[in-house]
């Protein structure tokens, strides 16, 4: 460290700015965290296992978690296609659609979380239509699963997109050349060479779509046991002063969001290593 | 296998990369397509190859035509000029895949695989290679690769687009002889394209000399390079003198130069420019007989096994390039500013009118 310090540098203030950063993010990120454990610390061991293994708060994770899942499968799948689209083809409008896709990042959650209801509602566009089929979106897992969805699908996109687009056509034509026809091309080239990103792509979706907590809350009629999401839970037990099992249900998602975090980290690394840096 | 290319024409938009193209390439023969960036030569290699489809014309292998037939039917193998590799795969995988991707039937067992494959990167000289993936790989060994992928199918033709484009001049030099050496060892059709006329002229058995999607000339390196068809290929195959001037009374008049004028080009008086190499043009101190045009030295360039002398008009005032040899140089003992008096050994003579 002392080496790193002393290294004269062509950029002034390495110090300053070290430390200024140290400072921010301690303020930011870790008094706020160690907060956190010190208020769960308020409970014994016992209470606290009590308190996250509770019917009610197991179904929230239960939900969280799933609905999160299954969201962020979806969106590999679909957001692979849309990142397709919008690099291998010319159409008119395309930037629109490229434009579209960023939707869900810019748009406040609540204003989402609305507009799904509105038209998932019975009486709403698509409720309408689902209705008389025996599906009920709004209030129910599903519509949960569909708030994720929604707020989810730029990070698939967004991954898989640079990837796409650097892999070029070169590849295929060489595939072919080779005596290929398009489903081992498919298969055996371009989907290997997508799938670090997509897996990175869904696994960023899933993350945050298990802290998603705006566009969910009125999709989902946050009914205890059956649609209440583990972020709703913890505003819930806030609301009735339970501080201590608040911060415990809050502990338990935020060890699950580091493991993500680590996750994430290590199938960038693992990418990085294999097809090294080009 | 020989390849026939008939009357191939193709556009991309209101851009005519090929214009009636002709050319035929005999079985077991290396031909570069050779040309300026944009002149077509890309457009009909990846015709030939099945990658992009004519507008009109017919592509025929062995005498039977194949316009029709997709790449993979077409039994060609591809080079391109940034490799293609697939990064997801070692080097051995890549090698590979052209036979793993064969229609069960006719696909050989692992053990065949893996010894084809050992062959194959024997004859490129990189099996210790064989469990690297791409991105560890220089660009040489990558292109090497490469060119062991598309032999494994075992192709009637191999196509190589600019196959050394991407790297450095040593590398380059090297990898051309080498694929001069893999050539004659296995004697599959071979055409590649080049922007490099060092490189068409010391590989090919042909040339095909390409500008502005049609052939200026095909024919045997020395043949193209000794006598070309058009100004375009003289041109664009090492520097060249221009004497501007008219054909009058069957010699060409440049300023002070006259020179007996072609038949072909005598019998009327029109504008025409005579085309010399610069090692083509003789230097000396004192007027000689004949026809000759005094100049000043402007720059000596003495690097080099030869010696490039700037040379001015003193007729036209127009610059002139002579290559002289290190002896012929010590002889003379010119120095800069002096006059000098230039007469051209070998001047070939074209009509203006003909378009460059």
């Amino acid at each position: 460290m002392t080496v790193l310090l002393k290294r004269r540098s062509v950029i002034p203030g390495f110090g300053i700015t070290l430390g200024y950063s140290l400072l921010y993010l301690s303020l930011i990120v870790l008094i706020p965290l160690t907060t956190l454990f010190l208020k769960t610390a308020s409970l014994t061991l016992a209470a606290f296992w009590e308190e996250v293994t509770s019917p009610r708060v197991l179904a929230s994770f239960k939900l969280s978690f799933g609905a999160s899942l299954i969201a962020a499968a979806i969106n590999g799948v679909m957001g692979l296609l849309v990142a397709w689209v919008l690099v291998r083809y010319r159409f008119w409008g395309k930037r629109i659609v490229d434009a579209l896709v960023d939707l869900p990042f810019a748009l406040p959650t609540s204003v989402a979380g609305i507009a799904l209801t509105t038209l998932y509602a019975k009486n709403g566009w698509m409720g309408q239509l689902l209705d008389p089929l025996g599906i009920q979106a709004a209030f129910t897992p599903l519509g949960v699963t569909i708030a994720l969805t929604f707020i989810g699908l730029p990070f698939v996109v967004r991954t898989v997109q640079p990837v796409l687009q650097d892999l070029g056509v070169e590849v295929e034509e060489a595939a072919a050349s080779l005596g290929a026809n398009r489903l081992q091309t498919f298969r055996k080239v371009i989907f290997p060479s997508l799938l670090p990103s997509v897996l990175t792509g869904i696994a960023l979706a899933f993350a945050r779509a298990v802290g998603e907590y705006g566009s969910v809350v009125f999709i989902s009629g946050n009914m205890p046991m059956r649609t209440e999401i583990a972020p709703l839970l913890i505003m819930t037990k806030l609301e009735q002063y339970d501080y201590a099992g608040a911060t415990a249900v809050a502990v338990v998602m935020l060890l699950l969001s580091f493991v993500l975090l680590f996750a994430i980290n290590a199938l960038q690394w693992w990418n990085r290593r294999k097809y090294g840096a080009r | 296998m020989s390849i026939e290319v008939r009357n191939i024409s193709k556009s991309f938009g209101k851009f005519q990369a090929l214009k009636d193209v002709s050319l035929e390439v005999k079985s077991g023969e290396l031909v570069a397509a050779l040309g300026p960036s944009g002149c077509g030569k890309t457009t009909l290699l990846r015709i030939i190859a099945g990658l992009e489809t004519p507008d009109s014309g017919s592509i025929l292998f062995h005498g039977e035509d194949a316009t029709q037939s997709s790449v993979s039917d077409r039994k060609v193998g591809f080079v391109f000029q940034h490799y293609a590799l697939f990064r997801h795969m070692t080097v051995f995988e890549n090698v590979a895949f052209g036979l793993r991707v064969k229609p069960r039937p006719q696909r050989p067992s692992n053990e065949v695989i893996r010894q084809k494959v050992t062959r194959l990167l024997e004859l490129v000289q990189l099996e210790w290679l064989a469990d690297r993936y791409p991105s560890q790989l220089s660009g040489g060994q990558r292109q090497r690769i490469a060119l062991a992928r598309a032999l494994a199918v075992e192709p009637k033709v191999l196509l190589l687009d600019e196959p050394f484009g991407a790297l450095d001049a040593k590398v380059r030099k090297d990898l051309r002889r080498w694929l001069r050496r893999l050539h004659d060892e296995i004697h599959v059709t071979s055409v590649f394209v080049t922007h490099d006329q060092d490189e068409a002229l010391e590989v090919a058995d042909h040339v095909v000399v390409m500008n502005h999607g049609q052939v200026e000339q095909f024919g045997a390196p020395e043949q193209v390079y000794e006598h070309p068809a058009s100004p375009f290929v003289y041109n664009f195959l090492g520097n060249v003198n221009l004497f501007h001037g008219r054909i009058v009374g069957g010699n060409l008049q440049s300023g002070s130069l006259k020179v007996a004028a072609p038949d072909a080009l005598a019998g009327e008086e029109r504008a025409a420019i005579g085309y010399v190499r610069p090692y083509d043009l003789d230097v000396q101190r004192a007027r000689t007989n004949g026809s000759t045009i005094e100049a000043i030295v402007q720059h000596i360039h003495p690097v080099g096994p030869v010696v490039r002398l700037e040379l001015l008009r003193r007729d036209t005032q127009d610059s002139l390039e002579a290559e002289l040899t290190k002896d012929q140089f010590r002889e003379l003992a010119l120095s800069v500013g002096e006059h000098v008096f230039v007469s051209p050994k070998n001047l070939h003579i074209f009509a203006a009118d003909y378009a460059i």
